[in-house]
């Protein structure tokens, strides 16, 4: 067995899932792990799946689109080799910065160069018109992992001067305070 | 994944409703520096208060930062100076305040508390020493506050006390009258008051309290009356029911805010964490005010018939979500009623609605009880030591804390603008009720304490 990233990209509607996950078990493919959503009428999902070594990586993406035809099913696939490298800095903290104003181009290349450069990692990122489309304000959701070495002041310092370019609101904060004031746990 | 909700509740709590960290108090046990000569005593202070104070400004800007919630006052509690200064007159007492007015000022704290007595059964050498100091202490000194404790529920109420304290606070009302007496708005009388409390003027460190330990005021009056607004757009159907759930639930995300950053503040200080208190504590500011929340559950004004009914329900749904989101709630704990500091109840109070008396029927339900109270400069000491008793009754008959914050203004009468400056806002002086209690007040002794059996 060797381990295969998947992903299927396409239009949403009921049935996909199965006809993915279906195609796995008769190829023999074990699902390890899946992540999916639906963004407006659009699929996602990322599979990392156990593959029988005599089925070739090549094969396996042949066969997933061959299947999907077959199923009436239009998701395009994307199939490459999963290695578990996971890009790692150190320590670092988890941090989440939402930016926040007028819907403008620019506005998440904007605010990731900030990241990019400080070598700041995003694990989740969000964007969503909280007042609706006519409203034309976006807000934007980025959980990050702060490595140790870079200095909180400087990285927030940096970020509103990102953000009066664009002319947004910017804001960061350690993610613990969301989760205590939202989570019924331990702070 | 945080979820969106998740994301603009906390950011709309930060951003629009006021949510911060009231204070965040370092107590700091002075019985260690206690000394019957003065300089060994100023010293020990200067050098203990400097040690554990020293970083708390920064250490609460730095967690604030890291949260992106303002922990807006940073303040230190010291032991009641009643029993550390036992041996000292009312001069060195004076002196022994301006000391800890200057530690204070060195940390860069806004107030330091403590400098009080407790004296709710008798009045030692020491504790008479600090009342007596008051009026120059308080009017020579920026940061310092008193309290003095004069009743409990276990042992009454010590009238001698009380009408000391009617003297005292004229005294203090004359030392300070070219600032509108404000050296009366750094010293509340209490019943029964809890030996943790965070916020100002009745901050000190008990004699049960470890020797240092941080203690956290948490606020949010604004972000409690949006949340009302809210449900109530949302569905104006709603009943006093879902309201009171509405509160519960605003409190407990306020506590857990307080209780995260306290705890993250004491453990980078290396100091042990003691009690979040949940009180819904007012700024001046519009938009943060206790008062404004009675507008939004339906009442013209705070004052108006059904305040102390609102006023129990919101007191008592802090608490429920504020004892769920903390593990150590304490201090005074609901909500406070300061009249010149929160805006709309300046403004109620100056408009007639809210009048001495129905205030003082709200203090049987509230935090604390009559603060801020502006009345006029020709108020006698025995009215204002009556005016104190009848609070104190309530306190010691209630089991609860009860407080007189009251400010009687030379050369103003009811109606003028008071204005104390920043967080202590300003207010129109109130009518105090007719009626005198001279002959009341000079019997003097001890009000027993209750029975608490045969309960009504």
């Amino acid at each position: 067995m060797y381990k295969a990233v998947v992903s299927f990209l396409g239009r949403d509607c009921p049935g996909i899932v199965h006809a993915v996950s279906s195609l796995m078990t008769e190829l023999d493919c074990n699902i390890d792990e899946v992540s999916q959503t639906i963004l407006h009428s659009e699929f996602a999902a990322i599979l990392i799946v156990d593959v029988p070594k005599a089925l070739a990586l090549e094969t396996l993406h042949a066969k997933l689109e061959a299947g999907l035809k077959t199923r009436n099913v239009d998701l395009a696939v994307t199939t490459r080799l999963f290695d578990g490298v996971k890009w790692n800095d150190g320590a670092a903290e988890p941090f989440v910065v939402t930016v926040d104003g007028p819907d403008r181009p620019g506005l998440i290349s904007g605010i990731t160069g900030v990241f990019a450069r400080n070598k700041v990692n995003i694990e989740n990122l969000k964007a969503v018109m909280p007042g609706g489309k006519s409203n034309g304000q976006a807000l934007i959701v980025y959980e990050v992992a702060l490595p140790h070495h870079v200095d909180p002041a400087a990285l927030r310092a940096e970020l509103r001067a990102a953000a009066d370019v664009l002319q947004v609101r910017v804001g960061m904060q350690h993610r613990d305070i969301f989760e205590a004031v939202h989570r019924v746990q331990p702070v | 994944m945080l979820t969106d909700r998740e994301v603009l509740s906390t950011l709309n709590m930060l951003r629009n409703e006021h949510l911060d960290v009231r204070t965040v108090t370092l107590g700091v046990s002075l019985f260690d520096c206690a000394s019957d000569n003065f300089d060994t005593f100023a010293d020990k202070v200067r050098a203990k208060i400097h040690r554990y104070a020293e970083k708390l400004v920064a250490t609460c800007d730095e967690v604030g930062d890291k949260y992106g919630i303002p922990v807006v006052n940073k303040r230190i509690s010291v032991s009641p100076m009643g029993v550390v200064c036992a041996s000292f007159s009312p001069d060195q007492m004076v002196r022994a305040c301006k000391v800890l007015d200057e530690a204070a000022k060195a940390a860069g704290v806004n107030f330091l508390g403590g400098f009080g007595a407790l004296v709710e059964k008798g009045m030692t050498r020491g504790d008479r020493a600090l009342i007596d100091s008051l009026p120059e202490a308080l009017s020579v000194t920026d940061c310092v506050c008193s309290s003095i404790n004069v009743a409990s529920s276990r042992s009454g109420i010590n009238m001698d006390a009380v009408a000391l304290m009617g003297e005292t606070i004229k005294a203090i009302a004359e030392r300070s009258a070219d600032r509108d007496a404000i050296g009366c708005a750094k010293l509340v009388v209490f019943a029964n008051i809890p030996q943790d409390v965070p916020f100002m003027a009745g901050a000190y460190l008990g004699v049960g309290e470890p020797e240092v330990v941080i203690n956290v005021g948490v606020s949010g009056p604004g972000v409690v009356k949006k949340a009302i607004d809210r449900a109530m757009e949302s569905n104006p159907n709603r009943t006093l029911s879902d309201i009171a759930e509405v509160i519960k639930r605003t409190a407990f995300k306020v506590t857990r805010v307080g209780e995260i950053i306290g705890s993250e503040v004491a453990n980078r200080l290396g100091l042990p964490f003691g009690v979040a208190d949940l009180s819904l504590a007012p700024t001046p500011e519009v938009g943060d005010s206790v008062g404004e929340i009675f507008q939004s559950i339906g009442l013209s004004s705070i004052g108006a018939p059904g305040s102390t009914a609102v006023l129990a329900m919101l007191n008592d749904a802090v608490k429920k979500g504020g004892a769920f989101a903390s593990s150590h709630v304490g201090g005074l704990s609901g909500a406070f009623i300061p009249v010149s500091e929160d805006s709309s109840i300046a403004a109620a109070a100056a408009s007639g609605a809210l009048t001495m008396e129905k205030l003082e029927a709200m203090t049987s339900v509230c935090s604390v009880g009559l603060d801020m109270v502006a009345v006029p400069g020709a108020t006698s000491a025995t009215t204002l030591s009556a005016i104190i008793a009848d609070e104190m009754a309530i306190g010691m008959i209630n089991n609860k804390t009860t407080a007189v914050r009251i400010i009687p203004v030379p050369g103003k009468v009811v109606g003028d603008l008071v204005s104390f400056g920043g967080l202590l806002g300003e207010a129109r002086i109130m009518a105090v009720p007719g009626g005198t209690a001279d002959t009341f007040i000079k019997l003097g002794g001890r009000i027993p304490a209750p029975i608490h059996s045969l309960k009504n």
